[in-house]
């Protein structure tokens, strides 16, 4: 994981551009922006769940699509029903 | 995005379906790759539905390989695919381009030359005046220059007032201000004699400056001097001066006419025939045959320049000629008939002639009867002012 370094923080560079903390926008019910994810661990109809730097992200809905796919970018449209993490990060801490 | 999407438009993409069992790979490797997709759904659990544009297409394929994935096209986007439907119409496409490429390089020439706004001047002098470096029908545009026509335009001639020249499309407007030529004016401290303009008889002569040298009743030639610019006084001797004054006299306007008592008149009889040709530059293609079926016929002639749009004029012309037949027949005035005939055609001729009507003070009709005509002679009797100023010359 990328680490904020000062210069970033001097010149107030963004997180998700100076990190690799995936940043999530939601837009009313339907839509989805996962930026800065690591790829897909599975894709279903009803199912998405997106692998991160920091952790996974389980996205749960019906007639889910995945509409403009790049290497760091993912938008994610359809009727979405809940959004939830599970954090590696936390755990790897807490054992540290 | 969208521009994305734009832009993949124009380079052409396909609807694709993956069919596999590590479907979540293949599109982790595909984004790893860059390989742009999007509309990506998923249905049941092996089938995958996704866009991609055709250059990535190619590069799919070994990413199949590597995913145990198969890749099927559903539809194919895009303007490559429409270009390459007329591939096989190879010499259409080149026509058509061809076409296009004559429509843009025949509009940089001159094809037509139109002038406007002159009502006494004849169009063909200003285009003899125009055309004299060579004709300008069949030029390039970017090499006329208006400046120097306007110029030349208006050094050869006195009676334009202003000269402007624009160049529409292939057409070139030559828009004129004609000027009156202005009348010779006596400057007042010069001097000026009164002379008549018309022959005729003197009925009142009013001098307001100068000497009055003829009377009531005179009858004057044209030139003759009716007011003179000069004053004899006992004591001071001949003194030249301004003339001024009026005169008015009586002019007589005649006009004669020879009436036949047996008159051959035409009929139209309402038959026309319609024969065509076509003129290319001055190359006159005829496509007819030379002899009418008519007797007698009159000929109207048409010109047509074909032109592409409203003012993008080919030179081209259609030409119609229309042929009127109609017949000869006689007609037998009686004297009365062919004195009132005379009269009447005299009128029309004399009120062309003559400026105001009002100043018709009489008239007389003149007949003279013989076995095959009759002759009419109309004179009417105008009162009107005759002076006009003429420089003294000694």
């Amino acid at each position: 994981m990328k680490k904020k370094s000062r210069l970033d923080e001097i010149l107030s560079i963004p997180d998700e551009v100076s990190t690799n903390i995936p940043k999530i926008t939601v837009l009313g019910f339907e839509k989805v922006l996962i930026e800065n994810h690591k790829g897909i661990l599975e894709y279903q109809d009803f199912f998405v769940r997106l692998n991160t730097y920091i952790g996974i992200i389980n996205i749960n809905g019906f007639n889910l699509k995945l509409d403009d796919m790049t290497k760091d970018d993912l938008m994610v449209t359809g009727k979405i029903d809940s959004i939830d993490f599970e954090n590696i990060m936390g755990d790897e801490n807490e054992e540290e | 995005m969208q521009f994305k999407i734009f832009i993949n438009y124009m380079q052409g993409f396909v609807d694709i379906v993956v069919e596999g069992f590590y479907i979540e790979r293949f599109m982790n490797i595909c984004a790893n790759q860059q390989i742009f997709l999007w509309n990506v759904k998923k249905e049941k659990e092996t089938l995958l539905y996704a866009r991609v544009g055709i250059k990535d297409f190619k590069r799919l394929r070994y990413i199949c390989k590597k995913t145990d994935c198969k890749v099927k096209i559903c539809r194919k986007i895009g303007i490559p695919f429409i270009l390459n439907r007329y591939k096989k119409r190879k010499i259409f496409v080149g026509l058509l381009v061809i076409l296009i490429l004559l429509v843009i390089s025949l509009s940089n020439f001159v094809w037509n030359i139109e002038v406007t706004g002159n009502n006494t001047i004849p169009t063909e002098e200003i285009l003899s005046i125009v055309n004299s470096n060579g004709s300008l029908i069949g030029k390039m545009k970017g090499k006329i220059d208006t400046k120097q026509i306007i110029n030349q335009l208006r050094l050869q001639r006195d009676d334009l007032a202003w000269v402007g020249i624009e160049l529409q499309g292939t057409n070139m407007l030559i828009k004129v201000e004609e000027a009156d030529l202005k009348p010779e004016v006596i400057d007042e401290s010069e001097y000026c004699n009164i002379v008549a303009k018309k022959p005729g008889m003197v009925l009142k002569i009013s001098a307001q400056n100068g000497t009055p040298l003829v009377n009531q009743y005179d009858i004057v030639k044209e030139g003759d001097i009716l007011i003179g610019g000069w004053i004899e006084g006992k004591y001071t001797g001949t003194r030249y001066v301004h003339a001024q004054g009026d005169v008015q006299a009586k002019v007589w306007y005649t006009n004669k006419q020879k009436v036949l008592l047996k008159e051959i008149k035409k009929e139209e009889t309402g038959e026309i025939e319609n024969k065509y040709s076509v003129k290319i530059n001055n190359f006159q293609i005829n496509l007819y045959k030379t002899l009418s079926k008519f007797e007698n016929y009159d000929t109207i002639e048409k010109n047509k320049k074909m032109k592409i749009f409203s003012n993008f004029y080919l030179p081209i012309e259609l030409i119609t000629y229309t042929n009127k037949e109609y017949k000869n027949y006689e007609v037998t005035y009686t004297l009365e008939e062919a004195k009132n005939i005379g009269i009447s055609r005299a009128e029309v001729e004399l009120q062309k002639e003559i400026e105001d009507v009002k100043n018709v003070v009489d008239k007389h009709v003149n007949v003279y009867e013989n076995p095959e005509y009759v002759e009419v002679e109309v004179t009417y009797e105008v009162q009107e002012g005759i002076g006009t100023k003429e420089k003294v010359v000694f």
